[in-house]
């Protein structure tokens, strides 16, 4: 199937930075859960 | 329940189906009712996302949930954001291009109407069933909680959101979500705010959170792995919710027509884009905030009374059994340690450091006991004879709310669960009718319609699901709690089948319409048999675990079907792509 062309989105220049930005924050999140699991047990 | 909080819940709820019916009066067709003609902004997506995932339940459970077991829930939502990242790169501009008004429509382009219907009739079954358990769970902990009629309840909970929901359909469905969203996190962030105004002046919100890391209540990262085994029946640690979360919130988001049919509502790929990977930025902060409010109260419960049981109905009943003797020495036993705890967590002249110790070891002694007693509170509820509901998780954050809150917020937090309820519901009484319409009755009724025609018997899609809900929800009060634990695990036990064809669809460009039918069929079989053996002790295993066993063992039996060609009527390839 033919896709149209990807429309820009905002902030970054191409979706795949967008994607990283996600996957990114969800592993900030996860060793900041780790820390915060360990430093208040 | 105070005059004043009757007013700020009336009120409230007043405002909305208002609001619903005024955003209502719009052109009378098929696009409009169920796509808001393809209109939507990204931010409207985003709140009706979730709103459409985050029901009365999660409000009353997750406080409740990291109150007994800890933030370890959290997890299950990790698979999330990198659902949310496949989503877009794959099913959301394929759903774009093809202009569809249900996920299932896609299935017939890209295989045919038989794998389009039988994947229709699995969500309308999952999706009817599930909607009327949200309508009754929420039902259940208010009238027990506040002496309402259960019928009645009901109603409210479920059927007058259908007055705007029938009128206004996906338009109405969105903008009352986004003030309700509005609404709920204004009431939990005031909730939050007054569980740290209500505990002891030298206690503020770090030793809160001492509190309850020292009782193991801050366990957000878990491995499941207990004596150097990994324990596959644990439902919530990292890898289930990276591994099994992500297969439910990729089948959940791509292919549940209540969140499909949000983001369809948008005006381009770019916006249905953008509101799912801000979905999957918020969504585990978002959780993460809701479950700490549970952890806030089990601190400030170390200095106050905590009830035996959270359930006050279970204990009045255990009253009129054999157990009530015993109860009543229980309930002494229990009252007396609740007074040593209270004197022995006041603050004295000791440094701070002694006096943490003598808090943390009389927290621990407290704790230790209470589960006992809790345990065998438990027991005799769990007797044949007693018959009751043994796990009161989901009416800890309500029975705090009513115990503790001021006039007005009780009102505000109630009006919040109603609305959580309805945010959810809605969108699936919209999704329901508009897969019934478009993948069964369009199909099946050749005769063409008039566009307002066709909008009105979407409506009466829309009414007969919305009593069909209610229905539901008065059966799974009458059949009692074994139902509401059946259906918990309803998702999981359709999903993974459904992601399965759908993973097929996209992934799998050879493999053709017959070998996913029956593949779809068996493994859908394969599933309800685990699940049957789990219930019976046969087999241990989280359900979570049957999402990823439904999707991969479609695609597995379907490369072997097609590789083969075990199944007479199997073309060597796909010729419909």
């Amino acid at each position: 199937m033919n896709l149209p062309p990807d429309e820009k989105p905002p902030v970054f220049n191409s979706w795949r930075s967008w994607y990283v930005l996600v996957i990114g924050f969800l592993a900030g999140l996860i060793v900041f859960f780790y820390f915060f699991t360990k430093y208040f047990s | 329940m105070s005059v004043i909080d009757w007013i700020v819940l009336v009120v409230t709820l007043l405002s909305i189906i208002l609001y619903g019916l005024y955003k209502s009066r719009e052109e009378k067709n098929l696009e409009n009712y169920f796509l808001l003609n393809r209109s939507s902004s990204w931010l409207l997506i985003l709140l009706g996302i979730i709103g459409t995932q985050a029901s009365a339940v999660t409000f009353l459970s997750a406080p409740g949930q990291s109150y007994t077991d800890g933030m370890r829930f959290v997890q299950y939502y990790f698979g999330l954001p990198l659902a949310m990242v496949i989503l877009c790169v794959t099913f959301v501009p394929v759903f774009h291009k093809l202009k569809l008004f249900t996920a299932y429509q896609f299935l017939e382009e890209r295989f045919d109407g038989k794998t389009r219907t039988f994947t229709a009739l699995l969500f309308l079954l999952q999706r009817g069933l599930s909607t009327g358990i949200s309508i009754s769970a929420p039902s259940i902990i208010l009238s027990s909680l506040l002496g309402w009629n259960i019928l009645w309840t009901n109603m409210l909970m479920g059927g007058l959101l259908i007055i705007y929901t029938f009128t206004g359909g996906a338009k109405a469905v969105a903008y009352t979500q986004q003030v309700q969203f509005v609404i709920i996190f204004a009431g939990m962030f005031m909730a939050g705010y007054m569980v740290v105004h209500l505990l002891p002046g030298d206690v503020g919100l770090s030793d809160a959170l001492h509190i309850g890391g020292r009782a193991g209540k801050l366990n957000v990262i878990t491995s499941g792995r207990t004596d150097e085994k990994f324990q596959w029946n644990d439902r919530y640690n990292i890898w289930s919710g990276l591994i099994g979360g992500f297969f439910l919130q990729l089948s959940y988001f791509g292919t549940d027509q209540s969140q499909v049919g949000r983001y369809l509502t948008a005006k381009s790929t770019r916006e249905s884009r953008l509101s799912l990977l801000l979905n999957g930025l918020v969504k585990v902060p978002m959780q993460f905030s809701i479950l700490l409010l549970g952890v806030l109260v089990f601190a400030y419960y170390q200095y106050a009374r905590e009830p035996l049981f959270f359930n006050q109905t279970q204990l009045d009943l255990l009253s009129k059994t054999k157990y009530a003797d015993s109860l009543k020495i229980v309930m002494k036993e229990y009252e007396h340690l609740q007074d040593e705890k209270i004197e022995q967590m006041k603050p004295g002249n000791e440094p701070q450091a002694e006096q943490r110790m003598r808090q943390g070891l009389t927290m621990q002694f407290v704790q230790k006991r209470q589960t006992e007693l809790r345990k065998t509170i438990q027991r005799w509820l769990k007797d044949k004879e007693v018959n009751g509901d043994p796990n009161d998780t989901n009416y800890i954050f309500l029975r705090f709310v009513i115990d503790h809150l001021p006039k007005g917020l009780i009102g505000l937090l109630i009006a919040v669960i109603f609305l959580s309820a309805w945010g959810s519901i809605a969108a699936s009484l919209n999704s329901l009718s508009s897969s019934t319409m478009n993948d069964l009755h369009k199909r099946w009724v050749k005769k063409p319609m008039e566009p307002v025609k066709e909008f009105r018997v979407s409506q009466y899609y829309t009414l007969f699901w919305g009593i069909f809900c209610v229905v539901v929800a008065q059966l799974a009060y009458n059949i009692g709690n074994s139902l509401i634990e059946a259906v918990n695990v309803l998702g999981s036990l359709f999903y993974g089948v459904i992601l399965g064809i759908f993973l097929v669809a996209f992934y799998f460009k050879k493999i053709s319409a017959t070998p996913v039918f029956y593949s779809a069929v068996v493994v859908e079989l394969f599933v309800i048999a685990i699940h049957l053996l789990n219930q019976n002790g046969i087999v241990n295993i989280s359900f979570l675990w049957l999402n990823a066993i439904g999707a991969l063992g479609v695609i597995l039996l379907s490369l072997v079907i097609q590789r083969f060609r075990i199944i007479p009527g199997t073309s060597l390839v796909n010729t419909k792509t």
